[in-house]
């Protein structure tokens, strides 16, 4: 089969940690399978790609493709320009990750005003700032890319499951409703539910109550034990058919998939999911922090003015 | 912009929305710019409705429900002062004043309380409509 017929493959990467990248390559042998079907024509952590051919990044040159995937979130104007070049190349836009869908952790900087942001990364010493000079003025505040361009799927996950990613793809190139997940952690945890648990939530110091022995499957539930688990506000899928990643583990679930209906906000609706079943909400420490996933589409704010 | 706040009032069927009705009967005076929706209990506002509404623009959202122990389904107002305590919390934290939600009782035989609260809760959001507009000329 010759190179120019197969669909092309674009991924591009903007406030992203590159995880979602190596979330695609870490899917073993199904990647070989991938690669036999589409030509990959830009992908940053895999092959350079001047953006320019003048060089001076007035306009930026990304290839045309079927299918692009970008990762990370909009925080500069940098990622702004390489965010709109994308979405004017490629037919299908796919936001991968977490950063992508809702901001991701590096949307925990919308809890302040960006000069104040910046004034304490560099700070400097003396009175003298050591802010970046020559690099991409940043934004004022970090936004998902579904805030900025129009986004055609959205696949959350901090990073994605691999073989989600790589099933998306296929489902694309076969032009099918990709697969995905539209439950809650809860829904796909197998853990003991009794009924009524705890009334107050234990601070992140508290561990869970576990035979190591045992499977998963015979743990008491995570917020029935008074740990402040999110898989009720927070999308699923993280484990596949199996048992939810930090459920494994034997620790509560931190909302890295997002909110589960598009537009949720996971603080109210954990803060709401909580007082509705007689737990004290007012005994978790650091509430905001609920949103360390999902800071953009204005979630998180700078405190009021009068704080 | 109107001079009179805007304000989103959910009134529960069996209570609070008598008693507008009451209110109404009674030709009570109450800010005109009260928008009143009813529900069918104040415990099933759901808080993201709150947040909406404070989003679409509204000045200061009520949920009005009746007394304690006096709910038409026995705890939904249990349920939605819980609600509202997470409510007040929580708009903090999303960068809304507290004062612009407030949670009342009202049963349906007490149309003069519901129309001091509309009025109380009116008075309230002009005032911080005021602060604001004092802060903004201040900070010019």
């Amino acid at each position: 089969m010759s190179g120019s017929v197969r669909p092309r493959l674009s991924c591009e990467w903007l406030h992203a940690c590159s995880g979602c990248e190596i979330a695609l390559l870490n899917c073993g042998e199904r990647l070989l399978a991938l690669l036999e079907r589409v030509e990959i024509v830009h992908f940053p952590l895999l092959m350079d790609h001047k953006y320019s051919d003048r060089g001076d990044a007035a306009e930026i040159a990304l290839p045309e493709a079927e299918i692009g995937l970008v990762s990370g979130g909009v925080a500069s104007e940098e990622h702004l320009a390489v965010l709109r070049a994308m979405r004017r190349q490629c037919r299908t836009l796919v936001a991968l990750g977490t950063c992508a869908t809702h901001g991701g952790i590096p949307a925990l900087r919308n809890q302040w005003p960006v000069d104040q942001a910046m004034g304490t990364v560099f700070s400097g010493v003396g009175g003298n700032n050591t802010y970046p000079v020559e690099v991409p003025a940043p934004l004022d505040r970090v936004y998902s890319i579904d805030e900025q361009v129009t986004v055609d799927l959205c696949v959350p996950g901090c990073p994605p499951r691999p073989e989600t990613i790589v099933a998306v793809i296929e489902a694309l190139l076969a032009g099918e409703k990709p697969p995905l997940p539209n439950k809650s952690v809860c829904e796909t945890c197998p853990t003991v539910r009794a009924g009524k648990g705890q009334r107050t939530v234990h601070r992140f110091l508290a561990n869970a109550d576990y035979d190591p022995r045992a499977p998963v499957a015979e743990m008491r539930c995570l917020l029935e034990q008074g740990l402040l688990c999110m898989g009720p506000v927070t999308a699923g899928g993280c484990g596949g058919p199996d048992a939810p990643l930090c459920i494994r583990a034997r620790v509560p679930c931190r909302g890295c998939y997002g909110p589960v209906r598009p537009g949720g906000n996971p603080l109210l609706d954990m803060l709401n999911g909580l007082a509705s079943n007689g737990i004290d909400h007012r005994t978790i420490v650091d509430r905001r922090s609920l949103l360390r996933f999902s800071g953009a589409h204005g979630l998180l704010k700078p405190l009021g003015r009068r704080g | 912009m109107n001079p009179e706040p805007k304000i989103i009032a959910f009134c529960c069927n069996w209570c609070s929305y008598a008693a507008a009705d009451l209110a109404g009967i009674s030709r009570l005076q109450y800010p005109g710019s009260v928008r009143i929706i009813r529900v069918m209990c104040s415990g099933m506002v759901h808080p993201e409705m709150v947040l909406h509404a404070l989003d679409k623009g509204a000045d200061g959202v009520m949920i009005v429900g009746c007394h304690l122990g006096e709910c038409h389904y026995i705890k939904g107002n249990e349920l939605a002062l819980a609600r509202a305590e997470v409510l007040t919390d929580t708009m903090e934290d999303l960068g809304f004043e507290s004062e612009r939600f407030q949670i009342t009782w009202v049963s349906s035989s007490e149309p003069e309380r519901l129309a001091e609260a509309f009025r109380g809760m009116s008075a309230r959001l002009a005032s911080l409509r005021r602060a604001e507009r004092n802060q903004a000329a201040a900070g010019e």
